[in-house]
């Protein structure tokens, strides 16, 4: 076992002992819980305190430290009686995850939340200048309401790398957010796997009248939206620089830097429509290196498109 | 370790405690555990306050009287201490479920930010209630605590972005389609502008706090629009698009009804947009593949179809020949 460093361990008894001074006669046990840590881990960075105080450490300058039945009592410890101040990082992560909770559709918004998030707004400064916005989709809410009951649904799903509608049923086990979209963390009936749906191409659901095993099997949410395989289709590009942000607003597996300044990229594409997209839009700014029948692919797609302007 | 632990939190006592800033010499003398040669603990004593300053204690120099060229250190208990939140039992769970339902993650293992939500709940009261499932990843950006703070403290930063050196006003932050975005004032260009913090390549440097207001009822919402094909500085253009009827109810929830020009018999949707921005529009549409069709005006037309004609290859000619 590897020792917590002494800025840690520090850090912790500044913000145990203030809530130990406010809150006497707390149990180890509930302390323990409270702050995320073992009992033993307690006990141990407890035993130091009676150790620090003021010059000239006689025992009325010492922090009385006593743990009767459990219960512990902090006397002579004043100058620590106030947590410390919130880190930016600190202040940033709890705001930050408190908005992103209230963006939620059907958070209310003068719950306790707000009211917490109000408070902390008035300590840090700042007002209402900062937002999250999670986005909504049509069928955000009948979908969580479905992962929450374990009710099992059927869905129409767009497939945006075939383009094609299908019908299916899934066990919606999670709703979550990631990656500026909101996804369902399903078993997919017509698969027979689980699957990650993307609740905005979600176009109806219906009720089935059955429910599912909620513990039963699998479970990815939250994990990786995007996980390529071995197997997967990879294409090869050369980008001009000036569009260069695709490397940052889709999955690349490798981005390299030519001396002609042009990006060659390697991204992962398996979906037909997917693909077609981005080399339509690049158009004459992308160059298909390999494999070659997809510069036969984008070809055939910007024909495709071509016959609606006859 | 034990000894260096109590060590540091004496010093943290001693230097809340002193009404006057303390020499080295004072605190050695005061604190149990450093050594006795002077170069040794000027060194440890190095290392103590680097430690403390890491966990964010405000440790300060300063003259230990007026106009003496002596100076000392101490730590002023107002920048030290959290002020009161004065938080229900209510609230501290509700905070507690937003922390762990929302993570902020940056690569692997556990994230910066997510320790950071944590440790920022432990200062104000610890763990109260359940913790939550995951509902919502952010990104996490390491410029971001410090943008966050001089836009609450109202300081101007400097950083590098696209290879330039930018400044800013920060008026707010904005999450937004999975990006997190300072939004504030250009000096330079004197103008609102927004710069996604994932962007940014270098630290961030700030200015002085209050140095600017923020404009009343700012929203960095609104400042930052969704819509692209309206980001530009081309005259504008009034678009339509015929949408299939498998793709209008989603197209429709995207731009709101009001872009609704006609509904045909057959489902199919006639959309129109304010297009200032023709790469963006262009985008827009084929992202609809073969679902959408520009009907108006001739020129977007006349350009989607240039635009596809040169992607079709030579095949094209050929048909039509």
């Amino acid at each position: 076992m590897t020792r917590p460093d002494a800025a840690l361990r520090l850090r912790r008894l500044l913000t145990i002992i203030p809530w130990i001074v406010d809150h006497q006669g707390s149990r180890l046990e509930d302390l323990a819980a409270r702050f995320g840590l073992k009992v033993a881990e307690l006990e141990r960075d407890l035993e130091l305190v009676p150790f620090c105080g003021l010059p000239p450490y006689t025992p009325d300058r010492l922090i009385d430290c006593e743990i009767v039945d459990g219960r512990v009592y902090l006397r002579f410890a004043e100058y620590f009686g106030r947590p410390l101040r919130l880190t930016p990082a600190e202040g940033f992560s709890l705001l930050a995850a408190g908005q992103a909770l209230l963006a939620v559709p059907g958070a209310d918004e003068n719950g306790s939340l707000a009211s917490a998030l109000g408070k902390l707004a008035g300590v840090l400064g700042g007002g209402d200048g900062m937002a999250v916005e999670l986005g909504a989709a049509r069928y955000l809410e009948p979908l969580r309401a479905a992962a929450t009951a374990s009710e099992r649904v059927e869905i129409d799903y767009y497939t945006f790398g075939r383009d094609e509608l299908t019908t299916r049923v899934i066990d919606p086990r999670a709703v979550f957010a990631a990656a500026g979209e909101w996804y369902v963390d399903a078993y997919c009936h017509r698969a027979g796997d689980d699957r990650l749906f993307r609740v905005d191409r979600v176009r109806g659901v219906r009720p089935t009248g059955e429910h599912f095993d909620p513990a039963a099997a699998g479970g990815a949410a939250g994990g990786g939206v995007f996980h390529p395989r071995p197997s997967d289709r990879r294409v090869t590009l050369l980008l001009n620089a000036d569009v260069g942000w695709v490397t940052e607003s889709y999955p690349m597996e490798s981005v390299e830097e030519m001396p002609d300044g042009r990006l060659k990229v390697v991204l992962v594409a398996n979906e037909r429509a997917w693909l077609e997209r981005l080399l339509l839009r690049l158009g004459p700014s992308a160059e298909v290196i390999e494999p070659a029948e997809v510069r036969a692919e984008a070809e055939e797609a910007a024909r495709r498109l071509l016959v609606r302007y006859g | 370790m034990a000894d260096r632990l109590e060590r540091l939190t004496n010093l943290v006592a001693v230097l809340l405690e002193t009404r006057r800033p303390l020499t080295l010499e004072e605190i050695v003398d005061r604190v149990p555990g450093y050594p006795a040669e002077r170069e040794s603990y000027r060194r440890q004593f190095e290392r103590d306050k680097s430690t403390l300053r890491e966990i964010g204690v405000p440790i300060t120099l300063e003259a230990l009287y007026a106009f003496d060229q002596e100076t000392g250190y101490r730590i002023n208990k107002e920048d030290y201490e959290l002020p009161s939140l004065d938080l229900t039992e209510d609230e501290r769970v509700a905070l507690h479920f937003a922390v762990t339902a929302v993570r902020l993650e940056g690569g692997a293992g556990e994230s910066a930010g997510g320790a950071a939500g944590r440790d920022a709940l432990l200062k104000l009261g610890g763990f109260e209630g359940r913790a939550a499932p995951t509902l919502a990843a952010l990104p996490d950006v390491p410029a971001l605590p410090a943008l966050f703070d001089a836009y609450r403290r109202r300081a101007p930063v400097t950083f590098t972005y696209r290879g330039g050196i930018r400044r800013l006003d920060p008026y707010g932050i904005l999450f937004r389609n999975g990006h997190w975005y300072a939004v504030g004032n250009d000096p330079d260009r004197q103008a609102i502008r927004a710069f996604r913090a994932d962007r940014i390549e270098s630290a961030i440097e700030a200015g002085p706090a209050g140095a600017f207001e923020r404009p009343d009822g700012f929203d960095p919402a609104s400042a930052l629009r969704n819509e692209p094909w309206r980001f530009g500085d081309e005259a504008p253009v009034d678009a339509l698009i015929l949408v299939s009827p498998t793709q209008a109810g989603w197209v429709e929830a995207d731009l709101g009804s009001k872009a609704v020009a006609e509904r045909r018999d057959d489902g199919s949707v006639v959309f129109r947009m304010a297009v200032t921005n023709r790469d963006a529009f262009r985008s827009f549409v084929i992202g609809l593949l073969d679902h959408a069709e520009v009907l108006a005006p001739p020129e977007l037309r006349a350009d989607m179809v240039a635009w596809l004609t040169a992607l079709a290859g030579d095949r094209t000619a050929e048909g039509s020949a």
